[in-house]
């Protein structure tokens, strides 16, 4: 026991092993001091006054005050904004995969020379800064008589990411065997009929990763959202940003608004941890 | 044509079957441009309309949605030369490229490269490493805030260490306040990135690194050696994504923390084009600099896949 402890001590220290953990853990320590202390920072602040903020940083609050979270509903109207959010989040997904399934599925599926060209159109379009051309989308939705309407966002949103979610689906799908929709071609079943009874449940990884990585960026999507929206059709996130007074700093009222809006998706987050990672590496690497 | 031409050459001998797949054929184009149709229409009439638009625009000298557009040619371009916040958005975004793009992803490499070695607590690390990217990025500016205040966590812990002389307000020095807003991507982008490279690396046969130890290479060696040319090609969508981030996205940190100042100190590129558009109103000019950033982008992306991609792998 001890005779191959020290061996494999020895082999470790001779091809570098040990140093090279020592040296990955320092880094790996300043990095979550870096992350951790801050969240540490809002947790502690938005139960605290200003005043105790300021004096003492770094204490935790003697008592748990929900002072700063009633006024943080109130300034920023948290509950409605929301709302807003979860509408244009769960019509964007729903209008998301309604749009990309079926043109996946003609990418992947479909034999024809136009395949491959609009393939490449859309992985192209993946690259396009939309917020370059801020002027004429709100020109756009203006036209469209969309403005200051959450619908724009519903519409705007999916569109953006479309590329993305097509190239990812029409990956998954390629995966899916072609004998069952052969099989079905003959037993008389129509196209559509494939595609929703046969492919899409057989696609639903896939499915799953393109609707991580939308409510991803359509939750926390802010420039657009503060553009295009009212102030009565505030999302989340822009009324986080209203938090912050133009002056002065009420740093708990805005630490809690920052706690409200981060605990319900990081709980998600961690039920879902493994799928979320898995579900944004593969849509980095088919995108 | 030319198909149906050549089918009837040979239409004597099987006929039928020839019709028959000239018949799915057609069949098939259709189907798929009825599948792809609501996208396509969508995706171009969404973003490709408005981008086009946009260089459109950027020849008018365009003053608010009801005044008129008068057509000015390049001028709005000829005028960016002259224009002492422009210059000095053109430098900040460049300054924040030359230090975030290295500056992330490199050590966002190394930390993937060890969290995919299996060490002990790397469940944890994970965790903890990808925490920053569930956070919304306005959550993770406002979080900023209390960074940056004069009596904020920054300058606590920098007098707690004794290095108080260092303390000032970061956002309000006309030379920290850039580098402020940058550090930021580090919060954020690092931890993301290297549990991102880490699943890449988990992809990458054992029997390569084995081959490479035996030859006496060591760990870091094999780090750089071994597994950073085997996912190059990954690296580079990463690298692509973060120039994105900063040539746009930033934009956001610096409308919400600094608006562009102390002065024009914290200006970069996708934020003056937000303050030109909205708050002076000078819409032509705001969409020379969208395309600008359009195509100092493209330029980019395709100086990184240059750079990543190689021909030998699959």
């Amino acid at each position: 026991m001890t005779m191959s402890y020290k061996k494999r001590l020895v082999q470790r220290l001779r091809d570098g092993k040990t140093i090279f953990n020592i040296g990955g853990y320092i880094a790996s320590i300043i990095y979550v001091l870096i992350i951790v202390v801050p969240l540490y920072y809002v947790i502690i602040s938005a139960f605290k006054d200003n005043a105790q903020i300021f004096s003492a940083p770094l204490t935790p609050p003697s008592k748990l005050s929900l002072v700063n979270f009633i006024n943080a509903e109130k300034t920023g109207r948290l509950g409605r904004a929301l709302g807003i959010s979860l509408f244009v989040t769960v019509c964007g997904e729903v209008l998301s995969l309604v749009l990309a399934f079926p043109a996946a599925y003609a990418i992947a599926r479909i034999r024809t020379n136009l395949a491959a060209l609009v393939e490449r159109f859309f992985s192209l379009g993946f690259l396009i800064p939309a917020f370059a051309m801020l002027v004429p989308l709100v020109l756009l939705m203006a036209q469209l008589k969309l403005l200051y309407k959450p619908l724009s966002l519903v519409l705007l949103y999916p569109v953006w990411r479309l590329p993305l979610a097509i190239v990812v689906l029409a990956a998954y799908l390629r995966t899916v065997p072609r004998e069952l929709e052969e099989s079905a071609e003959l037993d008389g079943a129509s196209r559509m009929q494939i595609l929703l009874l046969i492919l899409f449940p057989l696609a639903r990884a896939g499915v799953i990763t393109v609707l991580i990585i939308n409510f991803i960026t359509f939750w926390n999507e802010y420039l657009f959202a503060l553009i295009l929206m009212s102030q009565e059709n505030r999302t989340m996130q822009v009324a986080l940003s209203i938090l912050k007074g133009e002056r002065s700093v009420d740093y708990g009222m805005l630490a809690a608004g920052v706690l409200f809006s981060i605990v319900p998706v990081y709980i998600a987050f961690l039920i879902f941890q493994e799928r979320v990672v898995e579900g944004i590496y593969s849509g980095a690497v088919k995108g | 044509m030319k198909l149906t031409h050549r089918n009837n050459t040979i239409k004597d001998g099987d006929g039928a079957a020839v019709g028959y797949r000239q018949y799915k054929m057609e069949r098939d184009r259709v189907a798929f441009l009825i599948f792809v149709a609501p996208a396509l229409i969508a995706f171009i009439l969404i973003m490709l309309w408005p981008m086009i638009n946009m260089f459109y625009l950027s020849t008018m000298d365009w003053r608010g949605l009801v005044k008129p557009k008068v057509y000015v040619g390049l001028a709005n371009f000829i005028r960016m030369t002259r224009d002492r916040h422009f210059l000095r958005a053109l430098t900040n975004t460049g300054i924040h490229t030359l230090i975030s793009l290295p500056g992330v992803i490199l050590p966002a490499y190394m930390l993937g490269f060890f969290l995919s070695q299996r060490p002990r607590g790397y469940r944890f690390l994970r965790l903890v490493f990808f925490s920053p990217a569930m956070i919304s990025v306005t959550a993770i500016a406002m979080m900023f805030v209390g960074v940056y205040l004069p009596e904020g966590i920054l300058n606590t812990v920098l007098r707690g260490v004794g290095l108080g002389d260092l303390a000032r307000p970061w956002l309000g020095n006309t030379s920290t306040v850039l580098y402020a807003i940058i550090a930021i991507d580090f919060f954020g982008g690092l931890g993301y990135y290297a549990v991102l490279f880490s699943a890449a690396l988990t992809g990458v046969s054992n029997d390569l690194y084995e081959a490479a130890y035996l030859d006496g290479a060591g760990r870091w060696t094999v780090m750089w050696r071994v597994g950073f040319p085997l996912i190059l090609d990954f690296i580079g969508v990463c690298l692509m994504l973060h120039l994105i981030w900063i040539l746009v996205g930033a934009a956001q940190n610096v409308l919400l923390l600094t608006q562009g100042g102390p002065g024009d100190y914290s200006m970069t590129l996708g934020y003056y084009l937000y303050s030109q558009a909205f708050k002076s109103y000078q819409l032509g000019y705001s969409q020379a600099i969208g395309v600008v950033i359009f195509i100092l982008g493209a330029v980019g992306l395709l100086l990184i896949r240059k750079v990543t991609q190689r021909d030998y792998q699959m």
